[in-house]
């Protein structure tokens, strides 16, 4: 209860310092704007705005899918099978490590402008930490159970299917957490970068046009889509763990 | 032994399927492997870039300047959050939330304030590394026994004592991986503010070479960012075992 009102008490006392900082000039409203400027920004470029929003979900979606699927299915591949997880984990985590945005320039050139480099980036960038957690999530199963499968005569599908793939259910579902903030991250840094539509590309314009109220209205209208998205995931996963037991 | 022969072979192999690659593609679009060592050599001899050197290490400093912040916010807000239970259950969640937040929708407003200089680049820098390092010290105050808390209390240890001699060998695991983790996202911070738009330092360069289509030039320079990346990283993971070995 405490919790909630400090929270509330926070949000709206910091709002207000805001908004009477702005009002008396201490802070120059071409680039803080007021609280109240950028609602009104809100209301007036909303429109636009959701439609790069949706442009950017959009893409976000497909590179999502893209790097939950590779991910999962190259992190189950190379965590069971031994030669290839020792051969190829060394450089699964050295790219998953190093900034991807020093290829972006290249990717732009092979790819081109708009959606497709997007897309691509964004998979890009999802596709390692899923992929590491999953690698490790199998090589972690238990070996008294694929022992125990084996010995009761399961075949090679049903230790997949029957052992392994449970097993590394809640992996999964953390890669899937983290993924998502992952290729959304990439997909705005691509449309930062060499957009022609989107949430990133609206962002960096009126950036450029010293628009203040509106970059921060579409700054508040991207975070609060993304932990919109993150807060939905979280619940589905504490739904699935209670269904898991 | 026979695993690395097999990752050396396989390096091999990813480099020869390159060069073939980059001799029949396009120039403008992809460069072999044999064009880039002399592309380094010329950015090594400071012949093609003379300003190597001056964007290194603004770059650099970058990192420094955005990291020192990042460490000394984190911790001081980690341990206020830690230490003050209400504050911490109210605002814990909030830092964890804009955490979900990718921290990329920042960097336009961030430029817009402080301009295309290195303080944008420090800003964003600070901003990425800030995170992970409070949530860690945050993880770390929770890993940490309020038995043993008591019991050096009740034998009149005192604060100080208690901190250093119970708390920081409890937490130290999960604070020092976070201090590693905030210096890659400074790292990396800092690179992809420069290459969003900067007129000076590593990614100001990098953004030339490609925009000339000098791709030699380019992979080059990636390369020496990427030596500075992994140099980071390395002497971060050197100071994580000498913490280790403190605490063992």
């Amino acid at each position: 209860m405490t919790v909630r009102v400090l929270q509330l008490v926070t949000f709206v006392g910091g709002l207000t310092a805001w908004e009477t900082a702005a009002r008396a000039g201490w802070v120059d409203a071409l680039f803080v704007p007021a609280p109240s400027a950028v609602a009104r920004a809100l209301l007036r470029t909303g429109g636009p705005a959701l439609a790069g929003l949706a442009d950017t979900l959009g893409k976000t979606a497909v590179a999502y899918v893209l790097s939950v699927g590779l991910g999962v299915s190259a992190g189950v591949a190379i965590g069971s099978v031994r030669l290839l997880r020792e051969v190829l984990s060394p450089y699964v985590v050295a790219l998953y490590g190093i900034p991807k945005i020093l290829v972006l320039p290249w990717i732009v050139l092979l790819l081109g402008y708009g959606t497709s480099p997007a897309i691509f980036y964004g998979a890009l960038h999802g596709l390692f930490p899923v992929m590491v957690l999953v690698m490790g999530a199998v090589r972690d199963v238990d070996r008294t159970l694929v022992t125990v499968a084996r010995s009761l005569g399961a075949t090679t599908w049903q230790l997949y299917w029957k052992v392994l793939l449970p097993a590394i259910v809640p992996s999964v579902l953390a890669g899937m957490r983290l993924g998502i903030v992952f290729c959304l991250l990439g997909v705005l840094v691509v449309e930062m970068f060499a957009g022609v539509r989107g949430m990133g590309h609206i962002l960096g314009s009126f950036a450029n046009g010293f628009q203040a109220p509106e970059l921060f209205a579409a700054t508040g209208l991207v975070s609060a889509a993304s932990i919109a998205i993150v807060l939905a995931l979280d619940r589905l996963n504490d739904g699935l763990s209670h269904w898991r037991g | 032994m026979k695993v690395a022969l097999v990752r050396l072979g396989l390096l091999a192999a990813l480099l020869a399927v390159w060069e073939v690659a980059g001799r029949a593609a396009n120039p403008l679009l992809a460069v072999p492997p044999s064009a880039v060592i002399p592309a380094l050599r010329d950015l090594l001899l400071l012949r093609s870039y003379p300003e190597l050197s001056a964007s290194l290490l603004l770059t650099v400093r970058e990192i420094g300047a955005a990291y020192a912040l990042a460490v000394g916010a984190g911790l001081g807000c980690g341990f206020m959050l830690g230490m003050h239970r209400v504050l911490g259950r109210a605002w814990g969640p909030m830092i964890a939330a804009l955490y979900a937040v990718p921290a990329v929708v920042w960097y336009p407003s961030l430029m817009l304030f402080f301009g295309l200089d290195a303080a944008s680049k420090i800003a964003f820098g600070f901003l990425l590394g800030f995170f992970p390092i409070t949530l860690a010290v945050l993880a770390g105050i929770r890993q940490v026994n309020p038995q043993l808390v008591v019991v050096a209390r009740a034998y009149g240890a005192g604060a100080v004592a208690v901190f250093v001699r119970v708390m920081l060998p409890s937490m130290l695991f999960t604070l020092v991986g976070g201090l590693r983790t905030g210096l890659a996202l400074c790292v990396i911070g800092v690179i992809v503010g420069e290459i969003l738009g900067s007129k000076a330092g590593m990614g100001a360069l990098i953004n030339h070479a490609y925009g000339l289509l000098r791709m030699g030039d380019y992979v080059a320079l990636v390369l020496v960012t990427l030596v500075l990346v992994v140099g980071s990283d390395v002497l971060a993971s050197l100071l994580e075992r000498r913490a280790r070995a403190w605490t063992e």
